[in-house]
């Protein structure tokens, strides 16, 4: 019902009192050009008419515009190559306009269509080929002869007749084994009476053996089939003149192994056997695996997480990058960095020292500035690094707080980190001292250090490489071969120093002696007993000489301790007699010690714990060892 | 199928593409023989397989025919054992009739022979239409008088595919050949089995097809298209044998449920629940033959399988202590006789199926063997499972085709579903069961149609020229 309806019905006036009557008039103005159904959609809207563009449909015209002939059809006869009679011929429904699709000349059905075409041609142009046939295939199934069947093929288990029967079985079921298997019904008695003639007259008994044998499996079968297959391949190709696919495929079938298959499908059949209860119990564990799996990926990630968050900076921290652009705040980041690394390094050697506290540590704290902040970058670094290296670092994470912070300065956040090997490969290596600005050459390094040395040392340094027959000048300085180098040239340092050492010790020694026989002389008639004397003596002797020693020794072991990266393993075994034979002595030294410094016996600990070239064993040291330790670091720079 | 009028109309580039070659399919069953064209999704023409034999001379087809007359005989071409051909001479006829007569064009036959001249037929074909056929002596004649000389084989343009039973014999596959191309003259024939069949209808390839028809239920694992013979079972629990247990039932009801089926009954008055029948019964002045009541007695037995019975869901079986009463419990389901009689039924419509599944519930019935365990259908599945490679089962479980009229009974695929995972436990079991009664009953014909209508199907067939060279025993070499 239209609103002029229900106007109409309530007695109001028709057109709305002429409220707006420009309005109306326009709106009723198209109203008479519409018709049917839309002029009722269009009434509907009533005063407020709805917006219809009335649209003079197209269908009909099109309609009649595109009439054309309706597409004939016709029964069109065609043939199927793959038939082995193709000469059958079936009609399906075609367009007549269609051309018949342009087809291949026929190649494999040469001789059919040939006949075929004679009888039709003159009725129609060519019966087309069924655009199926070519999805025919057929399986190749070996052919052999009956020599070659003789020569290779013969089996005490299968004759002639059931293997021709097995492979003719293969193909009509393309080897499908299942059907194969299925439908294999050898019946040797029926053979027999058919070719009775031309079989050896013992034939008898064995068919009766063979009639009364139980049905081959489908091990059997295959096991079988893949022999000849394989069997003929050869026969055909030598192994050694096979591709690929062709080797594989032989291996395959020589490798099959009727028994193991047997034995996996018996198991697959108990499998299937199984009682509610046991597969309701299996699946369970299957579940609980899931759930432990599924547990330990998450795991693993949060740990991930974890890592990363610990070694890495957070976009987020990224952002503060701006607080340590001035030199202040580079100063206060040193600092962090530094503390977090004494934190570190205090926890894990707590680890192995029993809570005691370090000398590295001590040292560090007495002066922060002259310790280089090398050593501890480094080895953070190889924590972040190489995956094994993340439980110390994860140890002491608690610990240092203002980690992250500090690297998110030194690190961009997002990198892709290469693994040691690849490192290696590339040529990549992570460098831990402070750079100077701009490009090196890498045997700087090495002159570095040897001109920072006095003049006296530098020529002794000198002297001993060029006793070890190792130029002063690298000919190949790869990093390698300079960071060996570097480290020679520590120990010979090390090794001059303890020279020196020992050469003062022995002039020393010397002297006493020299005063001792004196005064034995002296005394010798006077007082016959030397052992308390002696005694008093040696005590009081070590105490002068270390009171000489000391310092040196004292700064040596606070530059061995700051240079770090244990002197090479070789070096150290070497030595590692040292302490044994000046045990006595180095004990009295601790032992007068000790009133003095409160650290000598921690000092000495560490000592035991990483055991250097001792400071007093020097010169116990022969030439000899220190040849060979050379000759080994000799040779690894060669390398 | 391939017939769109688009510019690929003459190439399909689909494997399972397409091409009418229109091919006539035939499905024969114990209970109803289908016949239709390859490409359609129901049969044309659906007859019982049973017939009516006038007086023993003339052969008469369909359910209009089947009335009340006097030497009526109903009989059947099928043997009830095994769903197989069993008399060739009405095979022919009724396939004949279906074939020719309902899905061929007319052809102009002279008067002088078409029939309706015929003094004889004429008065017969007063009573039942058009329908009836000739006997098998006079169509033979008209075969061999007419058709060798002046007229082309009736199917001369039609390939024809049948199926049949798997367990079908060498000699019945050659008859059928021999019928197919020697009566008929089609150019192309093939053979297959209705699992087979089953399984493409349910478009698969692989499948273990459980059919519950009428005579016989079946289970056959399919592999590739083709069956395996050694897994094949059958078992007489079908449609038929369900009828007969609900016979027995209404014997051993209290009271008795009289069975009188509906052509003998002339009017009924409504009587309340339980009440004896008030009906007048027609009186015939002739005898009716006791296979014609059997066979309308089967029908109304069919009706209440229908409309009535219901297969325990499981879990468990329906003997289970508690079952029984948890559907005492529930609404049953009425059914009245064609006499009035009506009455609930409750636990007897649980307890009429269950043989099928558990032997040990199964009624006895008079003059019959007894189910056995080894007939009944988790048993039959095993036994069929165990028949085929290890390596196949799992495969086969996953994809289990249920097809026949029987397997429309209600909860029959919750039962199915229930006792195999009960059998199978942590097996992947999927059942494909069609959703439409028509796919259900018509399974193998429509699998039939599928395959016939196939672009690939095409280098299948056995043709005309290959059957003249090779005689009958090629279908033996051909259709494995
Ligand atoms: N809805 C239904 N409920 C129960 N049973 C039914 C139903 N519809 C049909 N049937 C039964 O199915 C049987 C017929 O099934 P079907 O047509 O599959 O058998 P068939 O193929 O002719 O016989 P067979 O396969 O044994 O040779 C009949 O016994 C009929 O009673
Ligand atoms: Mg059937």
């Amino acid at each position: 019902m239209a609103s002029h309806d229900v106007r109409d019905v309530l007695n109001l006036p028709a057109d709305g009192a002429g409220a707006r009557p420009s309005k109306k008039q326009k709106t009723s103005a198209p109203r008479p050009n519409l018709k049917g159904l839309a002029r009722e959609v269009q009434n509907l809207g009533g005063d407020n008419p709805i917006a219809i563009v009335p649209q003079i449909s197209s269908f009909k015209k099109r309609r009649f515009a595109s009439r054309k002939p309706a597409a004939k059809w016709e029964m069109r006869p065609f043939h199927n190559s793959a038939r082995d009679d193709a000469t059958l011929i079936l009609r399906h429904w075609r367009r007549k306009d269609d051309a018949p699709p342009a087809q291949p000349p026929p190649d494999s059905h040469d001789g059919q269509p040939a006949d075929d075409k004679m009888a039709v041609d003159e009725s129609s142009a060519e019966i087309e080929d069924s655009s199926f046939a070519k999805f025919n295939v057929k399986v190749h199934v070996p052919q052999y002869s009956d020599d070659q069947y003789n020569s290779s093929l013969a089996n005490s288990d299968w004759d002639k007749d059931e293997t021709d029967y097995l492979m003719d079985l293969v193909r009509d079921f393309d080897l499908r084994w299942e059907l194969i298997w299925d439908r294999y019904d050898y019946q040797p008695d029926i053979i027999q009476s058919t070719e009775g003639g031309d079989l050896p007259g013992d034939d008898n008994p064995s068919s009766a053996v063979v009639a009364a044998r139980k049905p081959r499996t489908m091990e059997e079968l295959k096991a079988r089939y893949y022999e000849v297959a394989a069997k003929m391949m050869a026969v055909q190709k030598p192994v050694q003149y096979m591709n690929a696919d062709e080797f594989n495929l032989h291996k395959v079938m020589t490798s099959f192994n009727p028994a193991e298959e047997a034995r996996r499908k018996k198991f697959a059949e108990n499998q299937m056997s199984r009682s509610k209860e046991e597969a309701r119990e299996e699946e369970a564990l299957l579940v609980e695996v899931k759930r432990i799996m599924a547990r330990q990926e998450k795991f693993n990630l949060e740990r991930r997480e974890l890592y990363n968050r610990l070694d890495y900076p957070h976009a987020e921290t990224t952002q503060d990058l701006s607080a340590f652009k001035t030199s202040n705040g580079l100063q206060t980041l040193l600092q962090n960095l530094m503390t977090a690394d004494k934190s570190k390094k205090r926890k894990s050697i707590m680890a192995t020292a029993d809570g005691q506290s370090t000398p590295a540590s001590a040292g560090a704290s007495a002066h922060p500035g002259s310790t280089p902040v090398a050593d501890p970058k480094r080895e953070s670094i190889a924590a972040s690094t190489t995956a094994s290296n993340h439980r110390d670092s994860i140890g002491a994470a608690e610990s240092r707080p203002e980690k992250p912070t500090k690297k998110g300065a030194a690190q961009p956040a997002e990198r892709r980190k290469l693994t040691e090997q690849e490192e290696q490969i590339y040529g990549v290596f992570t460098t831990t001292e402070r750079l100077s600005s701009g490009p090196t050459f890498r045997y700087e390094r090495i002159n570095k250090i040897l001109t920072t040395k006095s003049n006296a040392q530098h020529q002794r340094i000198t002297n001993t490489l060029a006793e070890l027959d190792i130029p002063g000048r690298l000919n190949m300085p790869t990093k390698d071969v300079v960071d060996q180098m570097a480290k020679l040239l520590d120990n010979i340092q090390t090794l001059l120093e303890l020279r020196k050492i020992s050469d003062k010790l022995d002039g020393e020694i010397k002297l006493e002696q020299a005063k001792k026989a004196e005064k034995d002389k002296l005394n010798a008639p006077a007082q016959p007993q030397p052992a308390a004397s002696e005694q008093a003596s040696d005590a009081q002797k070590p105490s002068e000489t270390n009171g000489d020693a000391k310092p040196e020794a004292a700064s040596s072991t606070t530059t061995d301790a700051a240079k770090a990266a244990a002197p090479s393993t070789d070096s150290a075994n070497a030595s590692a007699e040292a302490p044994h034979t000046v045990n006595g002595e180095g004990a009295a030294e601790a032992a007068e010690a000790k009133p003095k410094d409160g650290n000598a016996e921690v000092k000495k600990e560490a000592a035991e714990d990483k055991p250097r070239p001792g400071s007093s064993g020097g010169h116990k040291r022969s030439a000899s060892v220190l040849s060979t330790v050379s000759d080994q670091s000799a040779k690894r720079q060669k390398k | 199928m391939a017939q769109q009028p688009l510019t690929t109309a003459s190439v399909p580039t689909d494997i399972y593409g397409g091409d009418e070659v229109s091919a006539l399919v035939l499905d024969a069953g114990y209970c109803h023989t289908r016949a239709g064209f390859a490409g359609e999704d129901v049969p044309k023409s659906v007859l019982p397989s049973f017939y009516g034999s006038v007086a023993g001379t003339r052969n008469v087809f369909g359910d209009e025919c089947l009335v009340p007359r006097a030497d009526l005989e109903i009989k059947n071409y099928m043997s009830r054992a095994e769903s197989v051909v069993e008399d060739w001479d009405a095979a022919t006829n009724i396939w004949e009739h279906m074939l020719i007569k309902s899905l061929q064009p007319e052809r102009e036959i002279h008067p002088s022979k078409n029939g309706l001249n015929d003094p004889d037929t004429k008065a017969a074909a007063d009573g039942e239409g058009d329908v009836a056929m000739e006997d098998a002596a006079a169509a033979a004649a008209v075969a061999s008088g007419e058709a060798t000389e002046d007229q082309e084989k009736p199917l001369a343009e039609s390939p024809l595919l049948m199926t049949e039973a798997p367990w079908n014999s060498g000699k019945a596959r050659e008859k059928a050949i021999e019928i197919a191309m020697e009566n008929w003259g089609t150019p192309a024939f093939w053979l297959t089995r209705t699992p087979v069949a089953a399984a493409f209808a349910a478009g698969k390839a692989s499948a273990l097809v459980i059919d519950v028809g009428g005579a016989n239920t079946s289970v056959t694992a399919v592999h590739d298209g083709m069956i395996l013979k050694r897994s094949i079972q059958k078992s007489p629990a079908g449609g038929l044998w369900l009828s007969s247990q609900i016979r027995s039932m209404w014997d051993s009801c209290e009271p008795k449920v009289d069975v009188v089926p509906t052509f003998m009954v002339e009017s009924k008055v409504p009587v309340d629940a339980g009440a004896p029948a008030q009906a007048k019964l027609r009186k015939f002045p002739f005898d009716v033959s006791p296979s014609f009541r059997a066979y309308e007695e089967e029908r109304l037995l069919t009706e209440f399988k229908e409309s009535v019975v219901e297969v325990w869901k499981g879990p468990g079986k329906y003997t289970n202590p508690g079952n029984e009463e948890l559907v005492k419990s529930q609404p049953g389901r009425i059914f009245e006789m064609p006499d009035g009689a009506n009455q609930m039924w409750r636990e007897q419509r649980f307890r009429v199926s269950e043989g099928m599944w558990d032997d040990a519930a199964a009624l006895p019935t008079p003059g019959a063997d007894p189910i056995t365990k080894a007939q009944t259908i988790p048993e039959l599945i095993r036994a069929c499972l165990n028949n085929v490679d290890v390596d196949l089962r799992p495969n086969l479980l996953g994809n289990i085709v249920v097809t026949g009229g029987s397997s429309l009974l209600t909860g029959f695929n919750d039962r199915l579903n229930s006792e195999l995972s009960a059998m199978y436990p942590g097996m992947r079991i999927k059942l494909h069961a069609a959703g439409l009664t028509t796919e259900r009953r018509f399974g193998a014909w429509i699998g039939g149609s599928i395959l016939a209508s196939l672009g690939t199907f095409h280098q299948m067939w056995i043709s005309k020229k290959e059957y003249d060279e090779n005689g009958a025993g090629i279908i033996e070499k051909r259709c494995k």
